[in-house]
């Protein structure tokens, strides 16, 4: 991997890419970008997580979200009432983070995605 | 779907904003409130404990807890992403050194730019296409995240 300027230009073509993604489903994309950083940019994992959080902590979903609003498609009280638990659980999950690694947890939640998924697809195109 | 032919200001989303905080008051209850909240709360460790932004849960949780449109639930998701909620979080890893501040911001960039085009892809695919691509979506990042697990074991690589 090329290393100073070259690799925040790679960098920053990777978010491009995941950025569409998580306009396109709605959601932070940082699923996305933790893997990647570590199977493309070798980060160790925990170095990977931290700095996915950086792309989450200025508004970068605010362009996405203004396109979302214009077509009437965001549910404005159920949005602010999330936001509590994601501050203090994201405080307690960091902590639980730093204490373990969580290898078979993350198994786990792979697993609970791709049932999840699945079940999504089977309910989409059903018919 | 009348609404996405027309390109509508911002403005005319007064109407909808009523029936939004109706929702608070009559509509939702108690009891979907608390299923709200206790969402959030769980959706946030997730944040913390994986680095990720929440809404991959979110959007499902959305979708079969409370029963929103696809399309919906996705705008809805990316509310959470106004404010800084990841900063706790954040900070917990910066202490520890576990930041690349450059990477990071290079992301940011990426994400902004990258997220609006998403967004119009979205609002142009009819809710249920939507739905389909997202848990194609879903599969696809479930095979990310445990394919991270094993690259653990395999990073003594040859261009280290």
């Amino acid at each position: 991997m090329p290393e100073g300027a070259p690799r925040l230009v790679a960098i920053f073509l990777m978010a491009c890419l995941v950025g569409v993604l998580s306009g396109l489903f709605g959601v932070g994309g940082g699923v996305l970008l933790v893997p990647l950083l570590v199977l493309l940019f070798r980060f160790d994992q925990h170095r990977a997580q931290g700095t996915s959080l950086v792309a989450l902590v200025p508004p970068t979903g605010l362009l996405a979200f203004l396109a979302y609003y214009r077509a009437h498609e965001v549910n404005l009280a159920v949005g602010l009432m999330i936001m509590p638990g994601v501050f203090f659980g994201g405080l307690l999950g960091s902590k639980f983070a730093q204490s373990l690694t969580p290898v078979r947890m993350r198994r786990v939640f792979a697993a609970f995605l791709f049932v999840l998924g699945i079940w999504q697809i089977v309910s989409a195109w059903r018919r | 779907m009348p609404d996405l032919q027309t390109e509508l200001p911002g403005r005319r989303n007064c109407g909808k904003m009523a029936t939004v905080f109706a929702f608070f008051v009559d509509g939702g209850g108690l009891l979907h409130t608390i299923v709200i909240i206790l969402l959030g709360l769980a959706v946030g460790v997730l944040v913390g404990l994986m680095g990720i932004g929440g809404g991959i849960v979110l959007v499902p949780a959305f979708v079969y807890l409370l029963g929103m449109d696809q399309h919906l639930a996705q705008g809805t998701s990316l509310v959470i992403l106004l404010p800084p909620l990841a900063l706790g979080a954040l900070m917990l890893y910066w202490k520890n050194y576990q930041v690349d501040l450059q990477a990071g911001i290079a992301c940011a960039l990426g994400f902004l730019a990258g997220g609006y085009f998403g967004g119009l892809l979205a609002i142009s695919l009819p809710s249920r296409d939507l739905k389909g691509f997202f848990g194609l979506f879903l599969v696809f990042s479930a095979a990310m995240l445990w394919r991270k697990t094993e690259a653990r074991g395999s990073s003594g690589n040859a261009n280290a």
